[in-house]
Order: structure tokens, then C-alpha cells, then sequence
């Protein structure tokens, strides 16, 4: 275990180091080099900030889900491993309520622009809202449920929340409302200019590294403190155990 | 785009490009700083 402890300090720093790297070359490229939108400006650069941060917001849920599977397959089986599989999924809620949240205020602020009104209870924006509710519910339910199953219940909670996620991504397939068409895989002759590749995808790349890195590092901290609480427990055991002179 | 006309708030298109950077930033860098802090101190498994 010591000797593991700096390998995995060295990772996590270079995890760090290689995000801020993209992420600085995806800002460049947003800013500076990529030609302003034909048909929206500048305020258009907000789409590369915004569409990565929404699709790590559809990702991280199926993390949270699977970890979710994990804890209620082994909670019973093995419960060291439904710790760490629990530690996964509390660390992978807080990071898309993260991107949601980053989702949701982009998207606010570019409609204002664009449409002229902050927000409109289309199909997309109200399944988004939805899901970043759902995980601020789970969020909650861990935090104040005392019922001494909370992990169980957020783990449920969890499964249903997933539900919303497929829903989200269909709902500008399914409904055409006031949301911009799909960009990939859209109708016929959707897409993306050339010029603004570079910029989309270093973006992408480099909210995707973090989203790494930073799930990563908060389920460290989960885990440091499931510890913490299990030495602490162990302590009170053995002192309560000790024989009075 | 320059330096100078991204930090430009004279116009709602101007500021509304600069708000979502500086929110999208301050989030992440927000939430990164908090988990570092609670890192430093909840203490490590003295094992």
C-alpha cells in the first residue's frame, strides 16, 4: 500500500497535467483561431464550452448506474466491495451534477442571445432539468436520509434516474422544438463546418480528461474517508474492549 | 478574437461569451479546489 500511494500521486498529477494541456489548446483554438459563426457571432465560441460539458453530463449517469449495479450485486456478497462500488457512485453523481449544472447556465446564457429569452420548456431543456434534479435528489437523499439504507435507496434512485438519460439524448430526434437539431447524426446534411472542428473536438478531448481525472480524484477522497471512518470504528471497538486496571 | 475583445462587456453577445467561460472555470476549479481541500484534511489509513 506505501508503495503504491506516490505511483498513483504521480498519476493523478499527470492526469492533471495532460487536462489543463488540452484544455488550454481547446480554449486557443475556441477563442483565437477558430472564425467567428456566420450566423451567431461570437456568442457561437459558447457552443464549445457548452456541448462537451452537456455530453460528459449524459456519460458520467452511466457510471453512477453501473456503480449503482455493482453496490446492490455486492452489498449482501461482499461488503468491502459495495463500499468501493458505493465510493464510485456518490463520486460520479457529484461530477454530472457538475456537467449538467455547467450544461444547463451555458445553455442559459447562449439562449439568451440567440432567442432572446433565458429559457423555454422545450423537450431537451425540460428532460436536462430533469436529469440534473434526479441526481440532486440522490445527491440529498445520501446527505439526509437517516434511515441507515440510504446507500440502497440512492443505488435505486440511481437506475431510475439512468432512465432519463436516453431520454435527453432522443429528445431533439423525437420532438423538433426550440433547441438546435442534432449536430452528429442528425438530419441529412447536419453537421459542422471544418473550421470548427479542431476546436470542438480539442474541447472535447479536454472536458473529457478532466471529467476523468476529477471522477478519479473525488472517488479517492471517498475512499480515504470510508477508511478513516472504518479505523476510527475499529479503535472504539478496541478501546471498549479494553480491561479496566 | 482577441484578448482585449474577449474580456469586452460592452455588448450582451460580449458578456454572455465571457460569463459562460468564466462560469464553466469557476465550477470545475470551484469543485476541483473543494475536493483538495477535503483531501488535505481527512486523514490517510495509517496502515
Amino acid at each position: 500500500m506505501e508503495q503504491r500511494t506516490p505511483s498513483l500521486r504521480n498519476v493523478a498529477w499527470l492526469g492533471f497535467g495532460i487536462a489543463v494541456a488540452v484544455l488550454v489548446v481547446g480554449f486557443r483554438q475556441a477563442i483565437f483561431l477558430t472564425p467567428a459563426d456566420a450566423a451567431q457571432g461570437n456568442v457561437g465560441r459558447i457552443f464549445y464550452y457548452h456541448v462537451p460539458s452537456a455530453t460528459m453530463g449524459l456519460v458520467f449517469p452511466y457510471i453512477n448506474f453501473l456503480a449503482a449495479l455493482a453496490y446492490l450485486y455486492w452489498r449482501r456478497r461482499n461488503p468491502l466491495r459495495a463500499l468501493a462500488a458505493d465510493a464510485l457512485a456518490l463520486a460520479s453523481a457529484e461530477v454530472t451534477v457538475v456537467f449538467v449544472s455547467i450544461g444547463l447556465i451555458t445553455g442559459m446564457l447562449w439562449g439568451r442571445v440567440a432567442w432572446g429569452i433565458w429559457w423555454a420548456w422545450d423537450a431537451r431543456l425540460t428532460t436536462y432539468l430533469l436529469l440534473w434534479l434526479l441526481y440532486v435528489s440522490y445527491l440529498l437523499l445520501r446527505r439526509f436520509s437517516s434511515t441507515g439504507e440510504s446507500h440502497t435507496l440512492s443505488a435505486v434512485l440511481s437506475i431510475f434516474a439512468a432512465v432519463d438519460v436516453p431520454i435527453v439524448y432522443m429528445s431533439i430526434r423525437w420532438w423538433r422544438t426550440q433547441h438546435p437539431a442534432p449536430v452528429f447524426g442528425g438530419a441529412p446534411g447536419s453537421g459542422m463546418d471544418k473550421s470548427m472542428l479542431p476546436a470542438f473536438f480539442w474541447n472535447l478531448a479536454g472536458w473529457a480528461i478532466w471529467g476523468i481525472f476529477i471522477l478519479m480524484f473525488r472517488f479517492a477522497l471517498e475512499r480515504r474517508r470510508q477508511i478513516a471512518e472504518q479505523e476510527a470504528a475499529l479503535q472504539a471497538i478496541e478501546a471498549s474492549l479494553e480491561i479496566p486496571q | 478574437m482577441t484578448w482585449q475583445s474577449f474580456f469586452d462587456v460592452s455588448t450582451m453577445e460580449h458578456r454572455h461569451l465571457l460569463f459562460a467561460y468564466a462560469t464553466v472555470l469557476v465550477i470545475q476549479g470551484g469543485y476541483c479546489a473543494w475536493i483538495a481541500w477535503n483531501w488535505v484534511h481527512t486523514k490517510g489509513s495509517r496502515r
